[in-house]
């Protein structure tokens, strides 16, 4: 996981850079990131393995444990890479112009100015493409190819493959252990390593710049001492309020919430590539074609399968039709897991907002509950959920509740977040004026506290979509006897057919998911948050 | 300007004391002023609690002792009959000007149509005419501020508070904004009997007041309290004025 994470960086910094620095150039980069990062990792899972171990001469031991560090890239490299290209965006013209004006050039203005600058969004989103990579552990250190006369086994020691066995053997106590030595990892690298980190960041912050969008927030944490003390009311409704916020906050800034809140405001935001000219966005789609063909071609070759059998065979498998019905299926369930997060996170945050006693309790709750990996939770689902319900009628409604809830677990923290942050990041002087105004209760929640969070729930839901398709991966196929008709389980269940029709099957799924992600991104979310821009305070 | 005997508000031995980690911080000293129908500026040093004062005499704060009564009713919350004009305008980014105005009256007694009626009057009365519809964003400071004043004065309130209203604003249109509040102010049609201006700028206190109160530095005690009996409309170059200014000054610094 280290060593992808080093490609990823390397990745992050020379695409960031050559991004930010050449406009040209930015405008194929972009939109081409923009479409590599809407594709689920979870579904290039088969492909990526596909592809190495199909052609690798070394032994397979080796092979796989390339294609797993691949794979964990996948999962690593777009949100550093964005981070880089904020960061350099976020150079001061005066700097730079100071810079030039004192004759720093190439390498000097690189080491001196930019990485610098680089530096505190790259922590930032590490943390999440750490995130990434251990959504991915409990996934692909345990699979298996092709069907039973020639399995392919991928089985790496470590503790995915622990968590994943768990499950296999139905064993609780395991699944349940192996959980919490995920989590305690996890949270020890966050204390250990992302906080002193994080903390020596601010350091190289602008503060001019100080990221526009940012702004609210972070002066309720900034205004300390006097300021901090004049601005604190202490009347029924707003002291209330008022007490409540600074201490979310404070608990926010402690944990590593607030970390990831100021992380997911600044990137994977589509805004900037709004900008883009036409032939930019052709050339990128087409790139990312290209790249698909060739990676189709490397399979079927490497399979010594011709390309149109495995189409002929496609087309004799499944239809279109049955395509598009799995993609409904797929969707309607990710909308009634989206319709859930939404409701139960939207009345968490207006509760974190509004109630000390709650948010002192579920702070940490949910600090904790959003750094395990919902692939992680896979294990227990299966044994409280499916196991006891192997030979009821009842099995297609729990396996559809499991596939439900995680999907839930892969979308509901996205959500969380952004709308504690935006709860928060109500400026003083509309709290103020609306209590002086009297706006008190449900019309506060209703007119003030839900607009507020408005452009922050519409972030919240992107990521979350996102999040979502990839638990969907997971989710829908629980076991050869237990899986619910969906892309996801479609796809999963591909990589078990013969190898020439599971390659196109899995492109084929693949390719349909990726294009629904984009597809619903640019008509749904984009427009909304064109919308949106009247929600946003004014800094 | 004559003074009824009876004060409207009443501010009562206030004190506002921050605990802290070790030593407790004193903002406001133990004030007492009354405050008759008269427009009443409050100047001091930045940052000495001349916002916490007024926030206080709203019902947005609490002191932590003393209390401020309005007609001799002690004030914790509040009222319909106060309005508020904030620095930094604080209108809903999401609603119109229409709206704005409207979430003040919202809470009123009075029909839908009624406060539709109450709020474009307003809307009118402070030059936005053709802007009822129009969004906070797409206004200037100047314009944003005349729907801080819209929303304040759509309550009809007897005491209008205002909190630096022109600090944030350039001179030109501060100017401006100030001849007219205190043209508003002066008609006869409007009800509003006192206002209370929060001020670090002395000059614009001394031109506008009928009675200023000067505040000290932190922890804040009532340093003067000058009475201003002059002709409206000021000119500001009257050395009066100047001289008032400059008392005041002596006191602050």
């Amino acid at each position: 996981m280290t060593i992808a994470y080093a490609f990823a960086l390397a990745f992050a910094l020379a695409y960031g850079i050559a991004t930010a620095m050449n406009h040209r150039a930015s405008h194929v980069l972009l939109p081409l990131l923009d479409i590599f990062q809407s594709v689920p990792v979870l579904g290039v899972v088969p492909v990526v393995f596909l592809v190495i171990l199909g052609t690798g001469p070394a032994p397979p031991v080796f092979n796989q444990e390339v294609a797993s560090i691949i794979l964990i890239f996948t999962a690593m490299a777009w949100a550093p890479t964005f981070g880089v290209i904020a960061g350099i965006n976020a150079i001061p013209a005066d700097i730079k112009e100071a810079a030039h004006a004192y004759g720093m050039h190439g390498t000097r203005y690189l080491r001196q100015i930019v990485l610098p600058a680089v530096f505190p969004e790259l922590v930032w989103s590490s943390i999440l493409a750490w995130g990434g990579g251990w959504y991915l552990i409990p996934v692909e250190e345990h699979l298996s190819f092709g069907s039973p006369p020639n399995v392919t086994q991928v089985d790496l020691p470590g503790i995915g493959r622990y968590i994943a066995l768990a499950a296999l053997q139905a064993n609780l106590a395991l699944a349940l252990f192996g959980l919490l030595v995920l989590v305690g990892i996890i949270l020890a690298i966050d204390r250990f390593i992302w906080k002193p980190l994080g903390t020596r960041a601010e350091k190289y912050k602008y503060e001019t710049v100080a990221a526009p969008r940012t702004t609210a927030t972070r002066q309720s944490t900034v205004a300390a001492g006097v300021r901090r003390y004049e601005d604190r009311l202490v009347s029924p409704v707003l002291t209330f309020f008022k007490s409540e916020r600074s201490y979310a906050s404070r608990v926010l800034e402690l944990t590593r919430l607030r970390r990831l809140r100021h992380i997911t405001e600044r990137l994977r935001f589509p805004e900037r590539i709004t900008r883009i000219p036409l032939w930019g966005r052709v050339l990128s789609y087409a790139i990312f074609i290209g790249l698909v063909i060739l990676g189709l071609a490397i399979t079927i070759i490497s399979r010594s399968q011709s390309i149109e059998s495995g189409i002929s065979l496609l087309s004799t498998d499944v239809t279109g039709i049955e395509l598009v019905a799995f993609t409904i299926l797929s969707l309607s369930r990710l909308f009634i897991a989206y319709a859930i997060a939404l409701s139960w996170t939207l009345g968490a945050g207006i509760l974190i907002a509004r109630s000390q006693r709650l948010s002192r309790l579920l702070v940490p709750i949910f600090d904790i509950g959003q750094s395990i990996p919902a692939t992680a939770l896979f294990p227990l689902v299966v044994i409280l959920l499916v196991d006891p319900f192997k030979n009821s009628p009842y099995l297609g409604f729990t396996l559809n509740l499991a596939s439900v809830l995680l999907i839930l677990t892969g979308m509901q923290w996205y959500l969380l977040f952004n709308i504690v942050g935006a709860v928060n990041g109500v400026p003083n002087d509309l709290l103020e004026a609306t209590a002086a105004y009297r706006i008190r209760g449900r019309r506060f929640v209703k007119e003030i506290l839900i607009p507020a969070s408005f452009p922050a729930i519409l972030i919240g839901s992107i990521q979350a979509w996102g999040g979502g398709w990839n638990a969907l991966i997971v989710s829908e196929y629980i076991g050869p006897n237990a899986n619910v008709p969906g892309l996801g389980s479609f796809l999963v269940q591909a990589t078990a057919k013969d190898p020439a029709l599971a390659t196109v099957e899995i492109y084929a799924s693949l390719l349909v998911m990726t294009a629904t992600v984009l597809i619903i991104n640019r008509l749904v979310w984009r427009r909304l948050l064109r919308k949106a821009d009247r929600y946003k305070f004014e800094a | 300007m004559t003074q009824p005997s009876e004060p409207i508000l009443q501010i009562k031995d206030i004190a506002k004391i921050y605990p802290g980690e070790g030593k407790s911080t004193t903002v406001l000293d133990h004030l007492s002023f009354d405050v008759y129908k008269e427009f009443l500026c409050i100047v001091g040093p930045s940052g000495c609690g001349k916002s916490t004062l007024l926030r206080i005499i709203d019902g947005l704060d609490t002191p932590t002792s003393g209390q401020v009564l309005f007609h001799g009713q002690p004030i914790t919350s509040p009222s319909p009959k106060i309005g508020v004009i904030f620095q930094t305008f604080a209108l809903i980014p999401w609603k119109t000007v229409l709206g704005n105005v409207l979430m003040a009256i919202s809470s009123t007694p009075v029909s839908k149509e009624e406060q539709f009626k109450i709020a474009q009057k307003y809307i009118q009365d402070v030059g936005l005419e053709g802007f009822e519809t129009s969004y906070p964003k797409e206004l200037s400071g100047g314009m944003k501020q005349r729907v801080g004043i819209a929303r304040a004065l759509a309550l009809q309130p007897e005491v209008l508070l205002m909190d630096e209203p022109f600090s944030s604003l350039d001179a030109l249109t501060a100017e401006n904004l100030r001849r007219e509040v205190l043209d508003i102010w002066r008609d006869p049609a409007y009800p509003t009997g006192s206002v209370i201006m929060v001020t670090h700028n002395v000059q614009e206190a001394v031109e506008m007041a009928d009675r200023v109160v000067v505040l000290s530095a932190r922890p804040a005690k009532i340093v003067d309290d000058v009475k201003i009996d002059l002709e409206r409309p000021r000119s500001p170059r009257d050395p009066t004025l100047y001289d008032l200014a400059d008392r005041i000054i002596s006191k602050i610094s």
